[in-house]
């Protein structure tokens, strides 16, 4: 045990219920940097963020600040934006384009590939004061999968191959739909939410439920008065790969027309559909558009058709910075990348009449547990817990139904599973892979 | 640190236009605490355009403009703009229910005009105090720059780009116009 807790006391998937306290506890969150965020590989960028060399973005890894930047090679680096002198962050612009970062308190610099290079008045150290082969900040291991930008600071985690696992065969949806690759719509939103950053990741990796009572007004909004009308669990699931999870409906287009654009849907319809049949197969043509969202573990998270793409960033228990971008296909027209700007925007970013009904939410399920005896008490997480089943087609653990807490219960099992882990030996793979070492394509 | 001297044009600018766009946005502004909408729009020109770009924090030699194909708070025409309207008519406005309760104060007011007689370029500064729940309270602080149109002789808010200070938006939600 990592530390002398279990955390497998804190979340029950049998009886369906988890305890309060993780959300709240000064503790239990030291030990989510520790044991989560020190560890799993995390979104950090995308490619279209950084496409010319010395291009860099910054952001976090858990709390600990990483600068992600292109190389001359036009390779990635990930690296810690804390300089070894006195520890001031080097780099305090949120993405630019630069040779090198000089700190501001004494003068470092450092290259684009973090390494130390020259000092201030350098004069003043004599031979022998610092090796700076030695002195530059930690590098993480950084890799890449169809343009998403993942690092990780343990050298024991296993490949990013293996951490996404199966659910590879999911992202591609999103992300080699029609075979051009994907690009961000440019710059970003940055927004605090005073909620533990789990309540973002596990709304997105499997409550459908929700969208149903708390965005009927949005979705009225967007969708010309009409409401979604009933929840439908005929041909809809949920999917988990340790933690990863996917939850959809096979409607095919109930996330595209709830962004509101008519030229989207025409285009998902009679462009995009047909070359995913192609590319993809039936079933994953079908399953993109539909209602449904994902969150990958532990903290990225985006909408299929909505088109939104973010992060949840901790900021210690009570509090979570959200990122939010849009993710389009390189070869739509642009017109049509225009048109999910919008739509997107409109309905996801703190002023989109989607997104301004949760954060509501998540900080009401946060602050409350101030009171000692509240946050004595578990909630709940038993929707759907016996309709586990085998599909023929999808890989992973899946459940019948989106409307179902399936993924939220395998989202903290697998948040407990590592909580727990002395070394990655201890970490159990929770689903029988089928794409091991095969391309999901 | 801009090296270009502006240039100041106010010399043939009348007290009663001043006070013609002070009171429009004062106006704008009641409409918008007191949460009517509707009438709010129809301070609006037909081909209105609303916008409030992402903010990024760069160094100076990186600094760049946003434009309307970047990500945005709004980026809204009339027709989207009615349908965050409608959400707060549905009734099932859950996080609306009770109100959110908001001071839209405007300030730094400065009208030019320009080349067309029908138009005019008005700075201001929005500052709005949001309270909500129990006692949250908000405050979020934009520098707009609106076009004014008269239209059969009234006042009409043609156009306006609203640049905040928050580099990140400290608040869950932005459920008030800025
Ligand atoms: S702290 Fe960075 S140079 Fe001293
Ligand atoms: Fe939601």
């Amino acid at each position: 045990m990592a530390t002398n807790n279990d955390f497998n006391n804190y979340i029950d998937t049998k009886k369906g219920w988890v305890d309060r306290r993780i959300f709240w506890d000064q503790e239990i969150y030291e030990q989510e940097l520790k044991q989560i965020f020190a560890k799993s590989w995390q979104f950090v960028a995308h490619d279209s963020m950084l496409p010319n060399v010395n291009d860099f973005y910054t952001t976090y890894m858990g709390e600990d600040g990483v600068v992600v930047a292109r190389q001359k090679d036009l390779s990635v680096k990930v690296f810690l934006n804390s300089c070894p002198h006195r520890g001031n962050k080097f780099c305090y612009a949120d993405d630019g384009n630069t040779r090198s970062f000089t700190c501001n308190y004494h003068g470092w610099s450092f290259g684009i590939d973090g390494k130390l290079g020259a000092l201030a008045n350098e004069h003043v150290y004599d031979k022998g004061d610092i090796d700076k082969e030695k002195w530059g900040p930690r590098q993480a291991r950084v890799d890449n999968y169809k343009g998403l930008i993942f690092a990780t600071f343990d050298p024991e985690a296993p490949s990013l191959e293996e951490w996404l696992g199966d659910f590879r065969w999911y992202l591609d949806m999103m992300l080699d739909g029609d075979g051009s690759g994907t690009e961000f719509i440019g710059g970003g939103i940055k927004s605090y939410v005073n909620a533990n950053w789990k309540f973002g990741v596990e709304n997105f990796v499997g409550d459908a439920y929700h969208a149903l009572w708390n965005h009927d007004s949005g979705l009225k909004a967007m969708n010309n008065g009409e409401g979604f009308g009933q929840a439908v669990t005929e041909g809809s699931y949920h999917a988990s790969v340790n933690g990863h999870g996917w939850e959809f409906g096979t409607d095919g287009f109930a996330d595209v027309i709830i962004m509101g654009r008519p030229k989207w849907t025409e285009y998902v319809q009679n462009v995009l559909k047909p070359q995913m049949k192609k590319r993809l197969g039936e079933l994953r043509s079908t399953i993109y558009g539909s209602l449904a969202s994902v969150s990958l573990f532990p903290n990225c998270s985006f909408l299929p058709g909505i088109q939104t793409f973010r992060v949840w960033l901790p900021r210690g228990p009570r509090k979570l910075e959200l990122r939010t971008w849009t993710i389009v296909n390189k070869s739509m027209p642009d017109d049509i990348k225009q048109e999910i700007n919008i739509g997107c925007m409109q309905t996801f970013n703190p002023a989109g009449v989607l997104e301004m009904d949760d954060g509501e939410n998540w900080e009401g399920n946060t602050s409350v547990n101030k009171g000692y005896l509240t946050r004595q008490e578990k909630l709940h997480y038993g929707c759907g817990i016996n309709r586990q089943i085998e599909h023929q087609e999808l890989p992973g653990t899946i459940y019948a139904g989106q409307f179902n807490d399936a993924n939220q219960r395998q989202f903290y099992q697998r948040w407990a599973d590592l909580m727990n882990a002395n070394n990655w030996d201890d970490v159990p793979t929770r689903y029988t892979p089928r794409y091991s070492g095969k391309p999901t394509v | 640190m801009s090296s270009t001297q502006e240039e100041f044009n106010t010399h043939s600018l009348s007290v009663e236009l001043m006070n013609e766009v002070q009171q429009f946005l004062y106006r704008e502004a009641r409409l918008q605490d007191t949460e009517k909408f509707r009438d709010w729009l129809n301070m609006l020109t037909e081909d209105i355009h609303y916008w409030m770009p992402y903010r990024y924090q760069r160094y100076r030699k990186n600094e760049k403009e946003p434009t309307i194909y970047d990500q945005a708070y709004y980026n809204d025409k009339m027709e989207d703009l009615k349908k965050r309207i409608l959400r707060t008519e549905t009734g099932t406005c859950w996080s609306e229910d009770p109100a959110t309760r908001a001071a839209h104060i405007v300030t730094n007011i400065e009208v030019e005009l320009s080349s067309n007689p029908n138009e005019y370029q008005v700075y201001s500064l929005i500052t709005v105090r949001r309270n909500m729940n129990e006692d949250e309270e908000h405050t979020m602080v934009g520098h707009r720059t609106d076009t004014l149109r008269r239209v059969g002789g009234e006042l009409k808010l043609a156009k306006r780009k609203i640049i905040l200070d928050q580099n990140i938006f400290m608040n869950k939600s932005l459920n008030v116009y800025l």
